[in-house]
């Protein structure tokens, strides 16, 4: 080893404790948790379309779409969700507690809507996860999407909690402004399912009963 | 005659009796050579490395690599890789045209077999445009010695993979697929096979042979087997096919000619005339037979046949009537 | 960066502040220190043992498989033992060992090498070891009670499946897949944070160590390959437990499905072992040929194609499925050219080798048996690629040959001489250069007595997984051959372990840097305190210990009052801000519990998931409850 003492020093003491974005350790943890996710449900979808390519029916017979106008509602007040997580993204970051908070528990209300539109699209289906393969992808993906934003919403109340009773301290405007950030994802990542289940049968089907 | 099947044993890549085998054994050695050649490059600059450092004193601080030398090292790296480059390039080559010459290997007027991987014995089926004439076998595939044969295999169970090394690589039989491997053998001989995918308990014990004969022995064989089997001759067959038809036998084996038309297990029709039992776990003689009836678990453990416990008259019978089954 | 000459703080100040930094982030003491440890040298060498105790254990399996096979018909395991131990072996292997040792190795080094106090998510890397010990423990268990899974470590249905496993055995592989699975994602998350924000100043990425490169690449590896095999495990789970059909041909499921899924992970899964494994080889190949590993710059574009083209070649596993022709040939093209990066590493590390000033060290001569070793599983690995040879050799021993030669000789040789190298860092004692150099003459001999004759006996005909073959196949010599060589190379291990225990009590005190070597872990002392670097260092090198003038700022100003860690930017590891890092807790403990019990029960039911939901939730809103930090301010609410 060389000298016992250092001549110089970098000093650290003046620097922030607290930052957002990529310069915060925990946004790389939340994106990783994304991608990790996001790859999931890209299999997910690989999955479909290998299935049906092999398959000699696709969607096997009985069944029936369940309907246009649910599954985009369902997707609609999904997006519409993120209005909410950005607005109290944006009071989080004027520090502005009270309307995090307010923004935050709309966000849960839109939640909650999504969850009981997307039950009622499972209960329109007329097959079930044991049905048919087919049956198998569009539950099991529909089931770990809901999951999502169940535990999603679960944590919206968290922070509506956290950010009624106190006390809040300024690492967690962090934890707040990425629990939006992840929720974009939540809402973001049915969007191809939406076009995959629901969109692309729908759209087959007028193709086809335009033809004859 | 006992083993006389196995005394000769031929199940080997290196020794290929078809055009199919004799392409992927010219890619053999192919890389062979160059590998072995690479790897003695890389063995002789190794030890080169280690001799040339040897002469160096230890003790001396690390450095970092001087220019010159470090101009030097990233030539001899660079063509290296690009020697790498060219070689792996050439075996690419050599590997695909392997590849489409082999998929060429076809033939309109091909005999076509059916294998059925079943857990853990093969059913062979040869196919005829007469449904009726359609000859099912087990654990044998007989073939003639010079005429393209198509094997379109498929699975009743789990994945299994159908390999004989002296005439092709490996096809898979997979449940809810057919898939065709194409093969030829360029002389007589028996070619011992083997499951190659891991299909559960007995794995190990499912092989089959396949017997490459001259076109007109084997039209012969395809039509003494297409016979419904031979009625029994000697009161001693005739109450073995009464054993083997009031015991559960005849639940699972089928035997042409009688009532016997179980199709869990191997069809037994000509049994005698095979040169094995158990998939190839046991040569076909008496002695084997006897003890595969009575005690079948024992050999090969986890088989779907169940013990036959039963008096040694009615075993004598039973063993009689089916070694007339030839 | 500017580095002012400061006041610094005098000899007494200095010590008050190691006294109190001793205190901030001492563990707790006794078996509740153990479960609320949070220190990633601490967990990184208690991955690095448990690890090791199943790679023994695989290596007893191992052993048994080849008494089996040493003569034709042997009866000393049975048809269903052996081929639950066969299973167990591979997913042990590959499981249990190979990922957990090269994630927990890095655990262990890489905050060491970064200059850096602890991971970014220390409770999180907690988490990751307990869920890791319990899916080995949930396996273990099983198998002691005869549940332990026999349809191999790939588990293809539909043999996985429920018509043809009944029983509880291949659940109990899919629920450890799952375990292994998320404990391995949570480390690699955590790593690439660590890598990308916890640098020592200075250390800007094109600085980077180069076994700090390669655990990036695999962690990157890790969090795109590992969803895959989650995936599928369950649905494999779901089609036994709830009769869905995705790979139930009779009802529109697919059997190859499968395998694109598993071999989606699989074939990227050898890269991930391997890859951290020449992290190693280039790191032991620059300290004991005393210069600078050549051609930096291509080992980490080496890496980093690897990296990419590792997962282009899944289907070279499936060539006898009768794909089609031009799909074939592009897996082919992908799996002859990874040669290419794995070859301009070779030519790097010989060209380091020659003209560099060799100490024949235990770790350089498991360095020059990986050379060679690993050589010739690539060569061999060049020919599996080619499917006409493929369609051959494939499920034979000969693969079986190829990827021990690949994965012993590729990653298992730099491991031993790597625990070798760092044996003295982990536990501050050195080992024994004479038993070490035994153990590798056993080991390099044994391996390749054992794997050599296998080969031979894949050409000759005979397949993987059988447990017995008849005598008149002819493999019965070798086979023997075989089965002596592993004889070798048990001794070989045997002599490793009992180096290390005769070490751990007696070998010589080793002092900061015995080795002298390069990267910063050896700044500091052996082992390392529990915050790793009293004042961090900073960095201006590639090699900052070999080139370093005494005149290298420190980082001074970070509170030792609380667990206080420096936060630098991604690319240059500029000062960017102070983090605080969490100290001891329990809840990483009663999450790993709590999905424990989820993945358990849901063997048997599923509402497993419902059942293990409540631990789950109570452990994460424990993790998760606000305290109240130092250093942090309250925020009031605003009145409108």
């Amino acid at each position: 080893m060389t000298r016992d003492r250092p001549v110089s020093v970098l000093d650290a003491s003046d620097l922030p404790t607290v930052v957002f974005g990529p310069r915060s350790t925990l946004w790389w943890g939340v994106m990783g948790i994304m991608t990790i996710e996001g790859m999931m449900f890209a299999i997910m979808a690989v999955s479909y379309y290998y299935l049906r390519g092999t398959a000699q029916m696709w969607p096997p017979s009985g069944v029936v779409h369940p309907g246009v106008g649910i599954t985009t509602l369902s997707l609609a007040v999904l997006l519409a969700s993120m209005a909410p997580a950005y607005l109290a993204a944006r009071a989080i970051s004027r520090e502005d507690l009270r309307g995090a908070r307010n923004w935050f528990a709309v966000t849960v209300l839109f939640g909650i809507a999504a969850l009981v539109l997307r039950a009622m699209v499972l209960d329109r289906l007329t097959f079930l996860w044991n049905s048919h393969a087919y049956g198998s992808l569009i539950w099991t993906t529909a089931g770990l999407h809901i999951t999502h934003i169940f535990t999603g919403t679960v944590e919206n109340i968290l922070f509506v909690i956290l950010l009624h009773r106190g006390p809040v301290e300024d690492k967690h405007l962090l934890d707040a402004r990425l629990n939006s950030f992840y929720w974009y994802f939540v809402a973001l990542s049915w969007v191809p399912f939406y076009v995959i289940f629901w969109l692309d049968p729908a759209l087959l089907a007028l193709r086809s009963a335009a033809l004859p | 005659m006992s083993g006389h099947v196995f005394s000769a044993v031929q199940q080997s890549a290196l020794d290929p009796a078809g055009p199919q085998a004799e392409r992927i054994g010219d890619v053999w050695w192919l890389m062979f050579w160059v590998c072995a050649v690479v790897m003695a490059l890389v063995t002789l600059a190794l030890l080169g490395g280690l001799l040339h450092a040897r002469r160096r004193r230890e003790s001396e601080a690390p450095q970092p690599i001087a220019p010159e030398s470090h101009r030097r090292m990233t030539w001899v790296v660079s063509g290296a890789l690009a020697t790498t480059a060219v070689i792996l390039l050439v075996l690419l080559a050599a590997s695909v045209s392997t590849g489409r010459a082999l998929g060429s290997l076809t033939s309109p007027d091909a005999l076509v077999i059916e294998v059925i991987g079943r857990q853990w014995w093969w059913e062979v089926r040869y196919m005829d445009d007469q449904p009726s004439n359609i000859l099912t076998d087990a654990n044998e595939i007989h073939i003639p010695v010079g005429r393209p044969v198509l094997i379109r295999g498929t699975s009743r169970d789990v994945i299994h993979s159908l390999w004989v090394p002296n005439l092709h690589g490996k096809k898979d039989l997979i449940p809810g697929y057919v898939t065709d491997t194409w093969i030829q053998a360029d002389r007589p001989g028996v070619f011992r096979g083997q499951c190659a995918e891991f299909c559960g308990l007995q794995h190990a014990h499912m092989a089959f042979l396949v017997v490459a004969e001259p076109p007109a022995k084997f039209q012969a064989w395809r039509a003494a087997a297409s016979q419904p089997a031979r009625p029994p001759r000697t009161p001693l067959e005739l109450r073995g096919q009464q054993v083997f038809l009031n015991r559960q036998c005849a639940l699972c084996h089928t035997v042409l000619g009688t009532d016997a038309g179980g199709r869990i297990g191997p069809d037994l029709t000509h049994v005698a005339s095979r040169r094995t039992l158990g998939a190839g776990t046991l040569p076909n003689t008496r002695g084997h037979l006897a003890g595969w009836i009575v005690d079948p678990q024992s050999v090969k453990p986890g088989n779907r046949m169940p013990q036959n416990p039963m008096p040694s008259e009615d075993l004598l019978a039973l063993l009689a009537y089916l070694e007339s089954l030839q | 960066m500017s580095a002012e000459p400061i006041s610094y703080p005098d000899d007494d100040a200095l010590a008050e502040d190691r006294r109190r930094l001793e205190e901030t982030w001492k563990s707790r003491p006794g078996l509740l220190g153990w479960i609320s440890e949070v220190g990633h040298a601490k967990l990184g060498k208690r991955y690095v043992v448990t690890a090791f105790v199943f790679f023994a254990l695989g290596g007893i399996e191992a052993a048994l498989m080849r008494i089996q096979l040493a003569r034709p018909e042997a009866g000393f395991l049975d048809p269903d033992l052996y081929n639950q131990i066969f299973t167990m072996h591979g997913s042990t292997m590959m499981f249990l060992f190979a990922v957990p040792m090269m994630l927990g190795l890095g655990v262990y080094l890489v905050p060491l090498m970064i200059g850096a106090r602890n991971m970014a998510f220390p409770r999180l890397n907690a988490f990751s070891y307990f869920t890791y010990l319990a899916g080995g423990l949930l396996l273990y268990s099983f198998f002691f009670l005869n549940i332990g899974p026999d349809a191999g470590w790939f588990s293809y249905v539909p043999l996985a499946g429920p018509d043809y496993s009944p029983g509880k055995r291949a659940d109990v592989w899919a629920q450890l897949i799952t375990f292994t699975e998320i404990s391995g994602l949570a480390v690699a998350v955590n790593l690439i944070t660590t890598i990308f924000k916890h640098r020592a100043p200075g250390m800007s990425l094109n600085r980077l160590p180069l076994y700090v490169w390669s655990m990036l690449v695999t962690s990157f590896m890790v969090v795109f390959a590992m969803p895959a095999i989650m995936l599928a495990s369950l649905m494999l789970a779901m089609d036994r437990l709830v009769d869905t059909h995705f790979f139930n041909p009779a009802e529109g499921g697919d059997a190859i499905l499968w395998q694109h899924l598993f071999w989606f992970f699989g074939h990227p899964e050898v890269y991930m072992i391997f890859l951290p494994a020449t992290g190693i080889v280039s790191t032991l190949i620059a300290v004991f040929s005393r210069r600078q590993t050549f051609g930096y710059l291509t080992l980490v574009l080496s890496l980093v194609a690897t990296g990419f083209i590792g997962f282009g070649l899944w289907v070279h596993h499936m060539f006898a499925t009768g794909l089609p022709q031009l799909g074939q040939s592009f897996f082919t093209a992908a799996s002859i050219m990874i040669a290419i990066p794995s070859g301009a590493q070779v030519f790097c590390w010989l060209a380091t080798l020659w003209g560099g000033k060799l100490r024949f060290r235990t770790p350089l001569m498991y360095v020059l048996g990986f050379i060679f070793t690993f050589v010739m599983g690539g060569l061999t690995g060049v020919m599996l690629a080619s499917v006409p040879l493929d369609l051959q050799v494939h499920d034979t021993f000969f693969v079986v040959a190829h990827f021990h030669y690949v994965l012993i000789g590729g990653a298992v040789f730099p491991l031993l001489g790597g625990l070798f190298y760092w044996f003295p860092k982990m536990t501050g004692r050195m080992l024994s250069e004479k038993l070490g150099h035994l153990s590798f003459w056993l080991v390099f001999l044994g391996f390749n007595l054992t794997f050599f004759p296998q080969h031979i006996l894949g050409l000759n005909g005979m397949p993987r997984r059988v447990y017995t073959y008849p005598p008149e196949t002819g493999w019965g010599d070798l086979n023997l051959l075989s089965s002596l060589g592993a004889v070798v190379l048990a001794l070989g291990v045997l002599v490793y372990v009992f180096n290390a225990l005769r070490s751990l009590r007696s070998g010589p005190i080793a002092g900061d840097d015995p080795w002298e070597s390069e990267s910063l872990e050896w700044a500091t002392s052996s082992p390392p305190p529990p915050y790793n670097f009293h004042l961090i260092p900073t960095v201006s090198d590639r090699y900052p210990l070999w080139t370093r003038t005494g005149d290298e700022p420190v980082v001074t100003g970070l509170k030792s009052d609380r667990r206080e860690v420096l936060v630098t930017n991604t690319l240059d590891a500029e000062l960017d801000h102070r983090d605080t890092s969490p100290g001891p807790s329990f809840s990483p403990f009663f999450l790993a519990v709590g999905v424990a019990v989820t993945f358990i029960t849901s063997i048997f039911t599923p509402w497993g998931v419902v059942i293990g939901a409540v631990p789950c939730f109570l452990a994460l809103l424990a993790w998760f409850w606000p305290r109240l930090d130092q250093g942090h301010t309250v925020l009031k609410e605003k009145k409108s």
